[in-house]
């Protein structure tokens, strides 16, 4: 949609202002791009050539040395517990959003009003207003140290709620009707008509429940004690404690932890983009 | 139709609905709702890893009279009512400097500023711990070599500074969406308005000001709602980076729930901290509901 | 129908989970209460040999890592435990100095805290104190109290009648400079070398300038984190001659006039650029800047942290005590490493980690063999001089005469310490010095009160 707009207005002559913007953006572009390259670049160079200054700008003589200490630890254990709990919370999120989002659209129903007011206040609640009695909670139900214990908390996710809400508004309410004329029951209906027009939707969701559970540092530091639990960012941070200066080791875990993932995105690039843009703008 | 058929249709769709609500709701009944609950009754309490003891309103009392919870509140709102409007600013430039420009450009640039959302905020902090680092650190080297500055600075170490070395990072984890969003809301924008009242003589600002702006307003409100609750989750930073010093100048309410919990076993204290956070978010988000409400259309 | 059995479910997960949420609190206690009986009963026996059980012991780095993995060492005490004991499962668990306390509580509240953690008495004795450990009592027996002859040492591993930590070694904490740098610049006379190396304010400050006039980067006076707190503390106490608490423990002192002028001394040398300014780096990463050659000198250093960077060392460091003022002796901190037992309401699994500590400590081989991988020195008399030859070693094991009075086992530890970090930090930034102790003294009192 936005395409065809842009392309027409191209035309448009070119000012001062816009030469100086564009410069200016790609100063930004180097402050933006500079952490990711200089992880991957990093993960290559020998500790001393790690933190010399001047600064040596590219590996000119790549190693593998920050590799092997990396993986003296349980580094691809830790990957594996990331991919998990990323992938189990994207599933359940996905899920139990959907469902929910679509009702509270397009049903009437006593108490809609006060429910989905609950999950709106409860957006913005980060975790660590409820950190005690949470970590009771995961304890009382033997989840504590487990993956269960950063998953399970995350499915409630007011936020996927309120974005599968957004899209299920698109849904339009005379083939919903058709359905029920038809005598489509009510999971019926969801399954083969609701799904299928949100499914962009879901989609998106999936990558921003898939992104937010593999950052979701502070649940992973209070839940996973053990070695062999960690997942990739703590694995990193607990380095970080350990080999202090070191950061040929800590770029090394960060490209194990962040190639993955930023190249998923780069792939699903345009998904990403009309999804978060669909839930935002509706229509 | 009768009222009875239709007090039976409504509760019929109540049924479905809580059918289909119960599994999203199940999980925020018993980590998010319950805990809550929890955390305000247990706040009236000593409670410790030896003691259970009612004690009434004695935490909030000593919350009120203790300064280091003052000065984290403070630094909380700094953090999140600074990096808001910088965060509006930023992507509304970066928006507008690329919105017309070709499609590769614009992927490219979404690309760019979203890279540090998915690199990950701990991988991003390891980069950014060596640049800020006082002695080793890329940035006082580039600024020593540029004669910009003498001596180190202690870009974390520094009272000063801390708090914003820190605002920088995560302004850097959250614009990449904002951005994303001000591009296609740009594009939405009708073209023949702009052009007509260019036609018109308008200057730039006058076309932005009156017909852009109001366009992307509610665009503008979602963003303020999205920036503010990720400025809430600003943890990791604290506590990879400066663990809430120098001095307590970067310490945050979250951060001090944390280290009061599971630090020092103060579980009664840390809920209450928890509890006044939750009003304040509440208010925040009362605030917003009430007045973005009628735009963003909840 | 579905939708009705899908609302109970959804009922019945509610109230189980609000049960199982008011269940956790009793559980705590009466775990305490069940603890205090079981303990006594046990005995710990030579010929235990059959005891089945699987225990967890978690372990910070205190044993220099062994082909720079993490657990490796570790992984050869428990195989060769197990040739004694081949029913006892144990499972080794490596946490770190950063995180690792807060684990450690957070796994307490969680009921997955592990049986045994080789820990030193700051936190242990504050696990005692809260009631989740099992008294080691009967470890100390006749022959290891004669054997440790160290009263000082012994109490530290007491809460009144109760022993909660077994000791295995301890070693003091000092300063130390690059050596080889020092030769290199011609400054070496600048340094005592002779007898316990105890040296003036004075001599130090002129040994840190003169260090600086040859370029060299001074000490990092680190304030991040926690970790490392302790050296911060010691070297005031030495700089100003002044303790850091009362003999009882009752009191902090470490505000006296002395101590205003000495920290305020601290805070013109990082001002003058003969020592940096750690208020954004953490005791390893100074540490690390020490061992990496790019500070001439660390405030903190230790054998057993020597130890654990010997291999990436590219000089000779010297240790030497903290300068006091003229006619004063250096007051020592000193680390004691040691192990403790947590009550998992399991006789079979504290019966198993008593084995587990007293086969660390005491077996003929490992005994020593463990003591020398801490870098440190035993606190069984009877191991001898286990470093014959290491000029270091002879050195540091004749200063035990020095040792201050042991206060890391005062109530509220934990919580002064979060205050230490944060006035340093204030003062470092130019707040008034005198202000600051004063603010920190009446802070770390208060913590003492709170713990009671």
């Amino acid at each position: 949609m936005k395409d065809t707009n842009a392309l027409s207005s191209r035309k448009k002559k070119t000012t001062v202002a816009d030469i100086i913007s564009l410069i200016l953006l790609f100063l930004l572009t180097f402050i933006f791009v500079f952490p990711f390259y200089w992880i991957v670049t990093g993960a290559f160079k020998d500790q001393k050539i790690a933190v010399q200054l001047p600064p040596q700008w590219f590996p000119t003589d790549p190693t593998l040395t920050s590799f092997v200490t990396l993986f003296k630890n349980p580094a691809l254990q830790w990957l594996w517990n990331s991919v998990f709990i990323a992938l189990a919370t994207m599933v359940l999120v996905c899920l139990t959003a959907a469902l929910a989002g679509y009702v509270l659209a397009k049903k009437r129903f006593y108490g809609q009003a006060l429910i989905f007011s609950m999950f709106i206040i409860a957006m913005a609640l980060p975790k660590q207003v409820v950190l005690v009695p949470l970590v009771r909670m995961i304890n009382a139900l033997g989840f504590h140290n487990t993956m269960a214990a950063v998953i399970l908390p995350a499915v409630g996710w007011p936020f996927g709620i309120f974005l599968m809400k957004q899209f299920s508004e698109t849904i339009p309410g005379e083939l919903l009707e058709a359905a029920k004329i038809d005598g489509c029951g009510e999971l019926k209906t969801f399954f083969n008509i609701v799904i299928p027009i949100i499914k962009p939707g879901i989609a998106a969701l999936a990558i921003f429940t898939f992104i937010t559970a593999w950052n979701d540092y502070f649940m992973q530091l209070i839940m996973l004690n053990t070695r062999a639990k960690l997942t990739l960012p703590l694995g990193i941070a607990t380095l970080q404690a350990e080999f202090a200066t070191n950061y040929g080791v800590l770029m090394a875990g960060a490209a194990l932890a962040a190639v993955p993932i930023v190249t998923v995105f780069i792939a699903f690039q345009k998904y990403f983009t009309q999804g978060i843009t669909m839930g935002a703008v509706k229509g | 139709m009768n009222k009875q058929k239709l007090y039976k249709i409504r509760m019929r769709e109540t049924l479905v609905s809580y059918a289909f609500l119960a599994p999203a709701l199940l999980f925020f009944v018993i980590f998010v709702v319950y805990p809550m609950i929890s955390g305000v009754y247990t706040s009236l309490f000593n409670y410790t890893i030896r003691k259970f003891d009612f004690i009434g309103v004695d935490n909030y009392i000593r919350l009120v009279s203790d300064p280091i919870f003052k000065k984290s509140l403070i630094n909380t709102l700094v953090i999140v009512l600074g990096s808001v409007p910088i965060v509006v600013l930023f992507a509304l430039f970066v928006g507008l400097t690329i919105y017309e420009k070709h499609s590769a450009i614009r992927s490219f640039f979404r690309c760019v500023f979203y890279l540090p959302v998915v690199t990950g905020t701990v991988a991003v902090t390891v980069v950014w711990k060596w640049i800020y680092d006082p002695i080793n650190g890329i940035l006082n080297y580039l600024l020593q070599s540029a004669h910009i500055i003498n001596e180190p600075i202690m870009w974390l170490g520094d009272k000063r500074f801390a708090i914003w070395a820190i605002i920088i990072i995560l302004l850097t984890t959250s614009v990449g969406q904002p951005i994303i969003l001000y591009v296609a809301a740009l594009g939405n924008i009708d073209q023949s308005l702009t052009e007509a009242a260019e036609v018109d003589g308008a200057n730039r600002w006058q076309v932005f000001k009156n017909i852009k702006w109001p366009g992307l307003m509610p665009t503008t409100l979602y963003i303020v709602v999205i920036t503010t609750i990720n400025s809430f989750q600003c943890f990791s930073l604290i506590q990879l980076l400066t663990s809430g010093g120098p001095n307590y100048s970067t310490s945050t309410i979250m951060y001090l729930v944390y280290e009061k919990a599971f630090k020092l076993g103060q579980f009664g204290y840390a809920n209450s901290m928890g509890v006044i956070l939750a009003v304040i978010i509440g208010i925040i988000s009362f605030l917003q509901f009430k007045f973005l409400g009628n735009d963003v259309e909840y | 129908m579905k939708k009705r059995a899908l609302s109970l479910m959804l009922v019945m997960a509610m109230t189980a989970g609000m049960l199982a949420g008011c269940g956790t609190k009793d559980a705590a206690d009466t775990k305490e209460d069940a603890g205090k009986e079981e303990t006594a009963k046990e005995e710990v026996k030579e010929d235990d040999t059959d005891l089945e059980a699987e225990i967890t012991w978690w372990n910070y780095p205190n044993f220099a890592a062994v082909d720079e993995t993490a657990g490796k060492y570790e992984q050869g005490i428990i195989e060769a435990f197990n040739e004694k004991y081949p029913n006892i499962k144990v499972n080794i668990e490596m946490i770190d100095f950063a995180s690792g306390p807060e684990k450690v509580t957070n796994a307490i509240q969680g009921g997955t805290v592990c049986d045994v953690l080789f820990d030193a008495p700051g936190r242990i004795i504050q696990y005692g104190k809260d009631g989740v450990l099992a008294d080691l009592d009967d470890m100390f027996t006749e022959e290891f109290v004669a054997d440790v002859d160290n009263e000082k040492l012994i109490n530290a591993c007491y809460v009144g009648d109760n022993a909660w930590m077994y000791p295995i070694s301890s070693a003091p904490f000092l300063m130390a400079f690059n050596k080889t740098q020092l030769e290199e610049f011609g400054l070496l006379d600048m340094i005592n070398l002779e007898g316990d190396r105890s040296w003036t304010v004075d001599q130090y400050q002129a040994l840190i300038k003169a260090l600086k006039e040859k370029g060299a980067n001074g000490a990092v006076m680190f304030c991040v984190s926690q970790g490392g707190d302790q050296g911060t503390r010691a070297m005031l106490a030495n700089l100003s001659g002044t303790p850091i608490t009362n003999d009882d423990l009752t009191e902090y002192t470490i505000n006296s006039d002395a101590a205003v002028e000495a920290l305020q001394m601290i805070v013109d040398n990082v001002k003058d650029g003969y020592m940096l300014n750690g208020s954004a780096q953490d005791g390893t990463a100074s540490i690390e800047e020490f061992v990496s050659g790019r500070s001439s000198n660390a405030i903190l250093f230790s054998p057993g942290v020597y130890n654990n960077n010997k291999a990436k060392m590219e000089f000779e460091p010297v240790f030497l005590p903290f300068p006091t003022p003229e006619g004063v002796d250096p007051a020592l901190e000193y680390l004691i490493d040691g192990f403790c037992v947590f009550d998992n309401g399991d006789e079979n699994k504290i019966a198993a980690s008593k084995l587990l500590i007293d086969f660390i400590c005491n077996d003929a081989e490992w005994g020593p063999k463990n003591v020398v991988q801490t870098g440190t020195f035993p606190v069984r008399q009877s191991f001898g001089n286990l470093y014959e030859g290491d000029e270091n070693m002879t050195y540091l094991a004749s200063l035990t005469k020095y040792y201050s009075t042991y206060y890391n086992t005062i109530d509220g530890f934990a919580e002064m310490r979060t205050y230490w970090f944060p006035m340093l930090q204030a003062v470092l930034s130019g707040e008034d010095v005198k202000t600051a102790l004063d603010g920190f003294v009446e802070q770390a009192n208060q913590s003492i009160a709170n713990a009671q």
